[in-house]
Formats: structure tokens, C-alpha cells, sequence
């Protein structure tokens, strides 16, 4: 059974002005990530990873060539109805967690419910669940700095899952944590991938995530090095 | 959690700042409210004190007498108007006067000066000053005795002691001159040197014989209302019920334009200075939110990466003013309250930096300085306030929303 296409990038390149030089931190790229894939872009520094994560959730724009999701093109929305795409169709994690630090656990897991509009008894009910699925039940009264690293990581995912979105981009999601919560967090990650068939897809650095994931696109400059599918 | 809670909690977020904030703003209303409500008070009790010393807060008299006044321009039935005025709303009292000039003369000397025709049964202490500031002697009683009431600097001025006697000289009804002699019962002191060198309170009923007046003429009606704001308001109702072609009903500021323009200067100086302070206080909010923003570029950048809108994050920004500005009201009017009540009740006596001379181009200036602060000012001052505090959060709000995310998330 073929799966539904979620993203597709179509000859992008993105350029960037730093001082009077001109760099290309995405060049011609063209690929496509598919419903259920557990998929990583991986290379060094500067190869453009997070350029390409940025422009698949609607944060930053192609100079040229298109990104489509869930067949629309970005680039022909408005900064309103992008927000509602990545409000609705898109879920975060962040290297830094990114929580915010006046809100309780649950609150954070709920913030973007509430910016749907989400009723408040359904809301309880997902956040709730959510939050047990992640590990965290019990948990949902505290506020950030009262939280471990990995445990704000899980109501970062959280927060990105529970909006059930087509497509969950992670961004270093490892890159703050031990290596036992790194593993905790992927085998979560993955679970949600394996039975809710959230795709997911990461920028890291991490061996750990590169060996959990499916496909890696390996990244040099701007340009696919190249793009393998595992079983 | 809702907009208007995560904004509440942001405020909280740098309690020191919040404080500092809001304090600023509670003294902003403390300001306001001391300037305007001393004001006021000053402006009220001088234009009360001045409508007591003669003319009212509205007076009808002759059309022409108040550019040139003469003794032959005078109302025929005084009387008659000062009845139909004394049944309208709002009038606390109306009472009949003839005014002129004349020169006084003792047995040693003649000055110029002013005279009042008054009815003393109708007169009162609280509705006419001379008598309030009697310093010698009394009031006369019979309006067609021959007693007067003369000003202190004045009877220094003739060698006047009470039951000696004086000559004034005018001109009557017709033109012609005539002399009358009259008797002082009474000196004042009110403090304007101008008013006491030169007036004398004389009865109406005497001045009217002696200027061929009939019994029911005068040159004016002076009428005292219970809130000198509305006396424009009651001289348009005044004018519908006695006015006509050879009556003219005026206000204190057309009677008095010198009082009048002594208190649009010193408004308009108010106004300068409550503008000041508003944009000194409106650039402290300003800084504040503004850091506030500048600080959490990077989570504004997370907001709006999960679907916060442009336009929701400039309502939180604008609903965290909004609970300044409400948090500033509350402390203003907490910081405020005794200070007015003190103010109110006790004020600021002056009177050592003033001296002797109570008054400016001949206003009486009370050297106690109280407050008084009318509704509407206290509203336009908390709605000022108010505006003034959600202006400076909209630079701020519209920042917020304009940070593109992905450079916020770069930030730190």
C-alpha cells in the first residue's frame, strides 16, 4: 500500500547574505517524506539541516523552488494561514526544549490546543492522556524549572503531538540530554511513530537517533549526499 | 491556559520590575490628581470669591453697561427678574445692586472709588464678601439710611473711623451731577488692596433716590449658582427666561475676563506640565515592556512556531499593558486616597509665602491650597492614565509581532 506524501521539496535552495558574501545553506534539494516515515537528515555543520527543517514547518522561505505540505505550497500562504498550518499540521521539538517558563507541564502540552480552540473538558482529556503517553502523568503541575531536561523534552513532545499533526520536525532533539534520557526519549519517539504512525522527522548530529531512524538523508552542503531506506 | 492569564503571569516574571512599573504609574495618577484637584479647588474658591464680590456668577444687566458702564443704563424692573431667576434650578441666590462710580470725599480728602447699592435684609455673610471680612463695625440696616461700608485702605486713605461721615459724588439717572452724604458702620479687609482702597457698600434704597432710580431699578442682578462649572449652562437658561433686546446676561467670564484669562493661562500651563509628566511616565512603561519583549524574542519565536498568530501575540503584549495599567489605577488610587483626604481636609497653608496680599490683578488667591477634585476629572485622569499606559504597550506588541520566528529561535 503506498503512503500518503506529507512533505516534498521541489528544487529549493535557499540563500543567505552574511556581510557581502552570499551562501547557499540549501542547493536544488529535491526530496519527499512520506506518512509513517521515521526519517533523519543527518551531516555536519552547516549542511544545511536546519535550514531544511525551517522551511518544511513554514518558519522560513525557499529563494527558490517549492515546499509543499500536504500538497499545498507553502509559499503561496499568507503569514496567517501559515500559522495555522504550523498550528495545525505541524509539531516542534526543539534542541532547547523551548517550553515556556511561566506555564505548568500541563499547560505547555495544552498551549496549542487552546490556540485552537479546543473546548475545555476535550482538552483536559487529550492533554491528560498525552501526557501519560510521554511519561509524565503526575508531573503536569510543574513548571519548568522544576522539571529535568528529559523530562521537558517529553512535554516538548508533548506539546508537539498532541494536535496530532501530519508531521513532527525535530530539531537536535537529543542534543541536551544524557544518554539514558536520549534513549528514553527515542524509544517514546519511535513508539509514536511505530503505534500512531506520527511521522517524524529529525536534524541531529546523534548516532543514537541515526540508528533508530528508517531513512537518513545524509546532507553536505546544502545538496543530498545521499538518501537511504532502511527496513 | 488563556491569553489574558499568560499575560497576567508574565508580568510576574520580573517582580521588581512589575513593582517599579506599576509604582510609577500610581504616581502618575498621584501627580495628576494633585495638579488638577489643587487647581480646581484654586480656580473654584476664586471664582466664587469674585462672584461674591459684586457681580455673581451670572449677572443680567443693561445691553452696553458691562463695555461702558454708566448710571443712566439700568434695568427698569430688577426687581421683577431678580424674582422670575430666584425660582430656577439651580440658583442659590439673586440679588438686585446698583453700581457706579463716584467720588468719595472726607472733610480732608477726595479719592475716586466704586460704590455698591445693597439691600443689607437680603444681603448675607456667605454670599457677599465685604461683609464677610468686616474688621470693624457692622453692617448698616435700613436700605434707606445713610450708613456705609467702606474698605479699610480706603477710610485710611479719607481718615474714616466708624460714625464719621463722607460725601460721594456721581452722576444719576439722567446725567446730572449729585452728591449724597453718608455714614460708616462698618470697615472690611478683603485683602485685595485694589477693592480696598477704593469700594464702598452703600443702601439701595438711598442710592436710588439719590440717582432718581424708580423703586424697582438697578443697573444689575447679581445671581450666585450652587456650581460655578455650569454658570455658561445657566446664563443660556437664564437668557430664556429674562433676556431680551435691551437686557444682556452674562457670565463671570465676560463680566470678568482678567479672572478668566488668569485661569485658561494657568490651565494650559497645567496641561503642559500633566503632558510632561504623562510622556515621562509613558516612556518608563515604554522601556519596560519593551525589554520585556526584547527578552523573550526567542520564546515569542516559539509561539509562533506552534501556530501562535502575529495578531495573538500583539494581544498578549497589549492584554500585559492592559493589567499594568489596571494594577497602576488600583495603586494610584491606593497611594492617592489619603494624600487627598489630607489635602482635602487640612491643605497647604501658604499664606507665609504669599504675605498680605492675597490676590493676583485683583482675584482673591485663598493662601490655603486644598483640593477638589470634580468626577470628571478623576475620570479623565483614570482614563488618561489608562490610554497613556495602553499606547506605550502597542510599540512593544507590534515588535513582538513582527520578529520573523526563525530568527527568534536563533536567539539566545
Amino acid at each position: 500500500m503506498s503512503k500518503e506524501e506529507i512533505v516534498r521539496l521541489k528544487q529549493v535552495s535557499k540563500l543567505y547574505q552574511q556581510g557581502k558574501m552570499e551562501v547557499r545553506a540549501v542547493d536544488q534539494l529535491s526530496f519527499s517524506i512520506n506518512e509513517g516515515d521515521f526519517a533523519t537528515l543527518c551531516g555536519p555543520s552547516g549542511s544545511g539541516k536546519t535550514t531544511v527543517l525551517n522551511l518544511i514547518g513554514g518558519l522560513d522561505f525557499p529563494t527558490e523552488g517549492n515546499v509543499y505540505l500536504e500538497k499545498k505550497d507553502l509559499s503561496e500562504l499568507s503569514r496567517a494561514e501559515i500559522s495555522m498550518v504550523r498550528r495545525d499540521r505541524i509539531g516542534f521539538v526543539f534542541q532547547a526544549y523551548n517550553l515556556i517558563p511561566v506555564m505548568t507541564a500541563y499547560e505547555n502540552a495544552e498551549f496549542v490546543l487552546n490556540l485552537q480552540g479546543v473546548p475545555n473538558r476535550e482538552r483536559y482529556d487529550l492533554v491528560m492522556s498525552i501526557l501519560r503517553q510521554v511519561g509524565l502523568e503526575g508531573l503536569e503541575n510543574r513548571k519548568p524549572d522544576e522539571m529535568s531536561g528529559g523530562q521537558q523534552q517529553r512535554v516538548a513532545i508533548a506539546r508537539a503531538i498532541v494536535t496530532k499533526p501530519a508531521i513532527i520536525l525535530a530539531d537536535e532533539p537529543t542534543a541536551n540530554v544524557d544518554s539514558a534520557t536520549a534513549d528514553s526519549l527515542l524509544d517514546l519517539m519511535a513508539n509514536l511513530n511505530k503505534e500512531l504512525g506520527m511521522t517524524f522527522l529529525f536534524s541531529t548530529h546523534d548516532q543514537r537517533v541515526m540508528d533508530r531512524a528508517r531513512r537518513i538523508i545524509y546532507l553536505h552542503d546544502g545538496k543530498i549526499d545521499s538518501d537511504e531506506v532502511r527496513d | 491556559m488563556n491569553i489574558p492569564k499568560m499575560a497576567w503571569r508574565n508580568l510576574w516574571r520580573r517582580k521588581r520590575r512589575t513593582y517599579i512599573t506599576v509604582f510609577t504609574i500610581g504616581f502618575g495618577v498621584l501627580l495628576s490628581v494633585t495638579f488638577t484637584g489643587m487647581a480646581h479647588d484654586s480656580y473654584t474658591k476664586m471664582i466664587n470669591t469674585s462672584a461674591i464680590m459684586g457681580l455673581g456668577h451670572v449677572t443680567v444687566e443693561p445691553r452696553g453697561y458691562n463695555e461702558t458702564p454708566s448710571l443712566d443704563k439700568k434695568l427698569s424692573d430688577a426687581e421683577g427678574i431678580r424674582d422670575k431667576i430666584l425660582k430656577m434650578d439651580g440658583v442659590v441666590d439673586a440679588v438686585t445692586r446698583i453700581m457706579g462710580q463716584a467720588m468719595i470725599a472726607s472733610a480732608n480728602k477726595s479719592v475716586g472709588g466704586v460704590f455698591i447699592g445693597i439691600d443689607p435684609a437680603r444681603e448675607t455673610k456667605k454670599r457677599n464678601l465685604f461683609i464677610q471680612t468686616i474688621v470693624e463695625g457692622e453692617l448698616f440696616k435700613d436700605p434707606a439710611g445713610r450708613g456705609a461700608l467702606v474698605g479699610k485702605r480706603l477710610a485710611e486713605k479719607l481718615n474714616l473711623r466708624i460714625n464719621k461721615k463722607f460725601i460721594y459724588t456721581t452722576t444719576d439717572a439722567n446725567g446730572e451731577i449729585v452728591s449724597e452724604l453718608a455714614r460708616v458702620k462698618g470697615i472690611f479687609k478683603t485683602g485685595v488692596n485694589e477693592v480696598d482702597g477704593s469700594m464702598v457698600l452703600l443702601p439701595i434704597d438711598r442710592v436710588r433716590k439719590t440717582l432718581n432710580y424708580g423703586p424697582r431699578e438697578a443697573t444689575m442682578v447679581s445671581v450666585v449658582i450652587d456650581d460655578q462649572r455650569y454658570a455658561e449652562k445657566e446664563r443660556e437658561m437664564i437668557r430664556e427666561v429674562v433676556g431680551n433686546p435691551q437686557r444682556e446676561v452674562l457670565s463671570w467670564k465676560e463680566t470678568q475676563p482678567e479672572l478668566a484669562g488668569i485661569i485658561t493661562i494657568d490651565k494650559s500651563g497645567n496641561y503642559i506640565i500633566q503632558l510632561l509628566v504623562g510622556m515621562l511616565i509613558a516612556a518608563g512603561i515604554l522601556n519596560t515592556l519593551l525589554m520585556s519583549v526584547m527578552e523573550r524574542t526567542r520564546e515569542f519565536g516559539v509561539m509562533m512556531a506552534v501556530g501562535m498568530s502575529p495578531s495573538t501575540l500583539f494581544r498578549l503584549v497589549i492584554i500585559e499593558s492592559l493589567w499594568l495599567a489596571i494594577l497602576g489605577l488600583l495603586v494610584g488610587i491606593i497611594i492617592t486616597t489619603p494624600w487627598y483626604a489630607y489635602l482635602l481636609n487640612k491643605g497647604i497653608d501658604f499664606s507665609g509665602v504669599i504675605g498680605d496680599d492675597y490676590s493676583a490683578s485683583g482675584v482673591i488667591i485663598d493662601p490655603l491650597m486644598k483640593i477638589r477634585l470634580y468626577r470628571e476629572n478623576a475620570e479623565a485622569i483614570l482614563a488618561g492614565v489608562f490610554t497613556l499606559t495602553l499606547i506605550s504597550g502597542i510599540y512593544p506588541a507590534w515588535r513582538a509581532g513582527r520578529i520573523p520566528p526563525v530568527e527568534s529561535l536563533k536567539t539566545l
